[in-house]
């Protein structure tokens, strides 16, 4: 790895929560539990996680929107808490979702309102902001007032605000969540040239497939804890190395996950509903050549498929989540 | 795509200040439309001036020119403790808080952009109000006492919008600070000696009615009225101004004092 860009060390954040309306109690919620990464330069980091996992959380505190209960965090050599001006003049980003724009003006206006904001010089705003719309494919929609975009246009807007001052460091807050397939397509192609730009990117997602497609690294991050790290390719064999059969099983017999599970060579069964059906997922170890016992364990059920395949992210993040879940 | 190194220094907090300032301020306040603006800031102070001088002659406690004075100079108000209020709480009310307090942008350069509009529009409102007056009422002030009267409102809507900024700050840590823009416009209202002479109230609200904004610019403005030169009127400006400077150092402070805050018990984003 290149020098580290974003340093990020024994990382905690808790939250009070005040609970009930007469006999009012406080709680204290453990958002982040002391978390350690980094990401090197011209890398493009992925935070993985569930809702409610501390990704968000995190990335509020490396962009100085929230104060570390303790540990550190720096920024290109900056803290985030003691040099905070200076770490969000360097850094650029995206959060998902409809927040953080002003609907009443036009996304022409937004962006030259945010390019003020970030000092971005007067004979370069012009310029810029059209290279950002065209980037996000906006152009001629500039001029319409940002209430009647869509979601969707919202987000690339909130992607070339993100990029106004030409930021060394970016952070994108699961960037295409409500983007349609082709947009996200384009915005997924537009986070591979940032970092083909030189630019270092930390990026949360719920979508494995994107964060296999782009991510050097992935960290995998479950109730407030890092569980897992490494390259995509690796974090699929820290879970598995083997294989995984999946079962497509209309009325399977109570407790037929368990019954798969006893199947020699089994390592991990997970259970999707799908409509009327079920469909197990099992991982198992390489040279897994138990297929019949499975289909066996289930009995009676109606079977509509079984297929065998690569382990892919998505497995290895189900496993790591599930695991940390105990 | 390369960019030029940004811009920073006065020159960045100046365009902040008024490029800044202007845009956000039409961000955070283009939903008034004429059919809101004209009723509410228009019409509605006319009829204030009215009720006002007719229950003057009525009760016959003071001539024309106190009500009119202390009411055109009043109506500005409006904008500075609404809009004030507004330029801050409705970042959070709209979310875009964050946006932009993850800026690095120079926030007592922004904020003091925002009011920059605000004042504008106070001063029209008051500019209309004594104009509806002349027309309707004959209140004549001498030619000589135009300008310094204007300069007088001036402060004073400095200073009332000042007093927004700051109950606008406390919208960083308060959901219902509308409720408190609602007091605080009243409050004025009742302290400030807009329809009461000092001498009619007791000694506790005339103190209050000494820390708040307007009070000291409406008694310039009656003395400048009357006739009186505007070197006699200098120590109740001068008051003004100071109370201005003392509202804006608080509406700063409690600005940074609540974002710091919001960041340590994550309260920004909270609408």
């Amino acid at each position: 790895m290149t020098a580290p860009v974003i340093e990020v060390e024994g990382l905690r954040r808790t939250y009070r929560v005040s609970t009930g309306a007469v006999r009012r109690r406080t709680l204290e919620v453990e958002a982040v539990r002391g978390i350690s990464f980094s990401v090197g330069e011209g890398e493009l980091f992925g935070l993985l996680g569930p809702n409610g996992a501390g990704k968000t959380t995190t990335i509020k505190m490396l962009i100085t929107l929230l104060v570390p209960t303790s540990g550190t965090a720096r920024v290109l050599g900056f803290d985030v808490v003691r040099q905070s001006r200076e770490v969000r003049k360097r850094i650029g980003y995206v959060f998902g979702g409809d927040r953080g724009l002003y609907d009443r003006l036009s996304g022409l206006d937004n962006l030259r309102y945010f390019a003020e904001l970030y000092g971005v010089p007067p004979r370069e705003q012009k310029r810029r902001i059209f290279e950002l719309l065209d980037l996000v494919g906006l152009n001629g929609r500039e001029g319409e007032r940002v209430e009647g975009y869509s979601r969707g246009m919202r987000q690339r807007l909130h992607v070339a605000r993100g990029l106004l001052h030409d930021p060394p460091v970016v952070f994108l807050d699961e960037p295409t969540i409500g983007v349609d397939p082709v947009g996200a397509r384009e915005l997924r192609a537009t986070m591979a040239a940032l970092v083909s730009a030189g630019k270092t990117v930390l990026l949360t997602t719920h979508y494995m497939f994107e964060a296999d497609a782009l991510c050097n690294r992935i960290a995998v991050i479950a109730k407030g804890q890092i569980v897992a790290e490494g390259s995509p390719s690796a974090l699929k064999a820290m879970v598995t190395d083997g294989v995984v059969v999946e079962l497509e099983a209309y009325d399977p017999p109570p407790g037929g996950a368990d019954a798969l599970r006893r199947v020699p060579g089994v390592a991990r069964v997970t259970v999707e509903e799908r409509d009327q059906a079920q469909l197990f997922v099992v991982q198992a170890a390489a040279g897994f050549e138990g297929t019949p016992e499975l289909i066996a364990a289930l009995g009676d059920a109606r079977l509509t498929r079984v297929a065998t395949r690569e382990p892919t992210l998505e497995d290895a993040y189900v496993a790591l989540v599930e695991g940390a879940s105990g | 795509m390369t960019s030029a190194p940004a811009m920073t220094g006065a020159r960045a907090t100046l365009r902040v200040c008024l490029v800044g300032g202007l845009i956000s301020y039409r961000a955070l306040f283009n939903w008034i439309s004429p059919a809101l603006y004209i009723p509410t800031m228009l019409l509605g102070p006319v009829f204030q001036i009215l009720f006002f001088v007719y229950l003057g002659r009525f009760v016959q406690l003071r001539d024309d020119s106190f009500f009119v004075v202390g009411n055109a100079v009043q109506i500005s108000g409006m904008s500075g403790v609404y809009a004030g209020v507004m330029a801050i709480a409705n970042e959070r009310q709209f979310q875009t808080l964050s946006a932009l307090l993850a800026s690095p942008a120079n926030r007592p350069a922004l904020f003091i952009g925002r009011a920059l509009p605000v004042i504008a529009n106070g001063l029209i409102v008051s500019a209309w109000g004594f104009g509806v007056s002349a027309l309707l009422l004959h209140f004549r002030p001498a030619a000589s006492s135009l300008a310094p009267l204007a300069l007088v409102v001036l402060v004073s809507v400095v200073s009332c919008t000042a007093w927004g900024l700051t109950l606008g700050s406390l919208g960083m840590r308060f959901r219902d600070v509308f409720m408190i823009a609602n007091l605080a416009y009243y409050l004025m209202w009742v302290f400030c000696g807009v329809n009461l002479p000092e001498s009619a109230l007791p000694t506790a609200m005339v103190w209050i009615g000494r820390a708040l904004p307007m009070t000291h610019g409406i008694q310039a403005a009656r003395e400048i009225a009357a006739g009186g030169s505007l070197g006699g009127a200098a120590g109740l400006i001068g008051v003004e101004l100071g109370i201005a400077a003392a509202y804006l150092v608080a509406a700063l402070l409690l600005f940074r004092l609540f974002e710091l805050e919001g960041k340590r018990r994550a309260t920004l984003e909270q609408a």
